[in-house]
């Protein structure tokens, strides 16, 4: 009965609501600075893999330049705060809009190749990115990278603690659920899905199918590059060793872990696996992505469609 | 003034013909068969029609519109819908989502208004849902609304797939072997159902095999072998070549 409840549309959005309040009181109960950074870490991640999953999950593009999109985001806002006297929102803006502009321009050629390829593209990408980031000192400040990240103010409230960084992560992750939650229940998140089920049919459907990959590329990077411009300001540093291959491929393995496709918010019960999971290990760093692998293949055995994945995902 | 005519389609494949200068025309509110062989060139002609392909040469055109060799979501938008001789229904996802996406085009709901006018967005968004409802009222699968499609049996995949194609109110549906794989009752409801969509106004091009089915169904036939046309005529007129009988006879020898 309790379920049933659960299960209609009151219901969903009262433990949407329960959970935010939950999530609200969080840094009521837990003080330790420690724990508090891990969880802005995975809301990071959580903002991060929204919009990836819009890319392979719905729409089933395999992105492995997904950190690339996320440095964009980050050194944007770097550069404009430290170098032109731009205030957080506007950076943390135009951030969000060179990430997505960048990939649609990444995501052009998918109209004339096919998926494997396409993902050759975004690994190349990736890599450019940050042999960019690493050589071209004079704009980035190569491997040392950019330091002393002033600290954002928001309406001239300043974001100084761990506790603040909380509360501005979660509103931007809760603000990327609900838009993407907005799109998804209409006519375009099911284009996405029809592109990945079969794009022929799809095409015959009246589905603009190139159109439709780019919108959906470009619309998980603009969320990627609003992760970085909050990393940026975070950290107060950023450096091209944020933005690794390696961090890529920890998304895309954090969404199939959590399960991909309609249910937004699976790939962040794989966010907090792989961050614990990471945060345990990192005194054995060499052995990190050996553990993400066999997490990886773990879930993978026992539950193919991801820990909240619908059924659908199970050949 | 006949709703589809085409001129002259080839389509070849590199040195192969496999569809030769056909013309035909399709009245509105008819039924027109296409029978042939197999290999004689009746999918890669539906596939020229609806974009799939680009002809090689030749002209359609649609509602006296030329609609030759524009992609096929354009085609899908000017009316022209079809279902596809190897079931491509979207497999992991709802019987409900399937025919939802096959109203896309018909959902009147620009991008920005997701965000800019959201009740209007949502209002439209639930016009559809009700109109897909009936649709699947209409064809039995109401009941199983939220299976995922690769959950129903053979013959109901190739209704949903009909009845995905009827989503986005086309002027002209057109049908590749919806018999195939079908047993004898389940093409026995199909001819009806499809009979009734003509009764009420449904324009219809199908591809077919199966003899019993395309006698009760079409109000013309067309028979294709080796990219070209070989006869029209009326179900009976083409019952009684015997030129078409040797055609086809030699075929089921083969099969
Ligand atoms: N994409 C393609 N590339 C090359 N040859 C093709 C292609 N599609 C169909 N053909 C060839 O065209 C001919 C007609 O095939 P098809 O249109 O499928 O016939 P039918 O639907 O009447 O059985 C066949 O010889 C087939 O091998
Ligand atoms: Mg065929």
């Amino acid at each position: 009965m309790l379920t049933g409840f659960f299960e209609s549309k009151q219901g969903k959005w009262l433990l949407l609501g329960g959970l935010t309040v939950c999530l609200l009181l969080v840094p009521k109960f837990v003080t330790d600075i420690y724990i508090l950074s891990i969880l802005n870490m995975m809301i990071i991640y959580s903002i991060l893999c929204m919009g990836l999953n819009l890319i392979l999950g719905f729409t089933g593009l395999l992105s492995l330049g997904h950190a690339a999109f996320f440095g964009i985001g980050a050194y944007t806002t770097a550069i404009l705060m430290t170098r032109y006297g731009f205030g957080f929102l506007s950076a943390f803006f135009a951030s969000a809009v060179l990430a997505m502009l960048a990939g649609i321009v990444i995501a052009l050629p998918t109209r004339k190749v096919r998926g494997d390829y396409f993902c050759l593209i975004t690994l190349a990408f990736g890599e450019i990115f940050r042999l960019v980031a690493t050589a071209w000192i004079e704009f980035t400040r190569g491997a040392m990278g950019i330091v002393r990240i002033p600290m954002p103010k928001i309406f001239g409230i300043p974001i100084v603690t761990e506790t603040h960084f909380y509360y501005l992560g979660l509103g931007i992750l809760i603000f990327t659920y609900l838009t993407l939650k907005a799109i998804t229940d209409t006519r375009y998140g099911r284009a996405f899905i029809a592109i990945r089920e079969d794009e022929l049919a799809a095409d015959t459907m009246g589905i603009n199918t190139s159109l439709y990959k780019i919108m959906a590329f470009s619309i998980g990077c603009l969320f990627a590059g609003m992760a970085g411009s909050f990393l940026a300001v975070y950290q107060t540093v950023v450096t091209p060793s944020n933005f690794r291959l390696e961090e890529s491929c920890l998304m895309i393995i954090m969404v199939i872990v959590g399960g991909m496709g309609r249910n937004l918010l699976a790939p962040l019960a794989g966010v907090v696996v792989l961050t614990v999971a990471t945060e345990v290990f990192r005194s054995t760093a060499e052995y990190r992505m050996l553990i993400i692998g066999l997490i990886m293949i773990l879930v993978l055995l026992l539950r193919p469609q991801g820990i909240f994945g619908s059924s659908s995902f199970k050949s | 003034m006949p709703i589809l005519d085409t001129r002259d389609i080839t389509k070849q494949f590199g040195g192969l013909i496999a569809v030769n200068q056909i013309s035909m025309t399709v009245n509105k509110n008819e039924i027109v068969g296409i029978i042939g062989p197999n290999g004689a060139g009746k999918t890669s002609f539906i596939n020229a029609l609806t974009g799939i392909y680009k002809p090689s040469s030749g002209q359609v055109h649609f509602k006296g519109k030329e609609i030759t060799g524009l992609p096929a979501y354009k085609i899908a938008k000017h009316g022209i819908s079809r279902t596809f001789q190897n079931l491509r229904v979207f497999s992991n996802i709802s019987v409900l989502e399937n025919v939802m996406i096959g109203a896309h085009c018909r959902i009147d709901n620009p991008f920005h208004h997701i965000f800019l006018r959201p009740f209007r967005s949502k209002r439209i968004e639930h016009q559809a849902y009700e109109k897909v409802i009936v649709l699947l009222k209409n064809v039995g699968l109401e009941e199983k609304k939220e299976s995922l499609a690769k959950n129903l049996s053979y013959g109901e995949q190739r209704i949903l797939e009909i009845c995905r194609a009827l989503a986005s109110d086309p002027e002209l549906l057109i049908l590749d072997e919806p018999c195939a794989g079908m047993n004898s009752a389940e093409m026995d409801t199909l001819a009806d159902f499809v009979k009734k969509l003509r009764d009420e106004g449904q324009t219809i091009v199908v591809i077919e095999h199966n003899m019993r089915f395309m006698m009760a169904v079409s109000d013309r036939i067309i028979v294709m072998t080796e990219g070209a046309k070989f006869r029209e005529g009326t179900p009976a007129e083409i019952r009684n070549d015997l030129e078409v009988q040797k055609v086809y006879l030699g075929e089921q020898e083969v099969e």
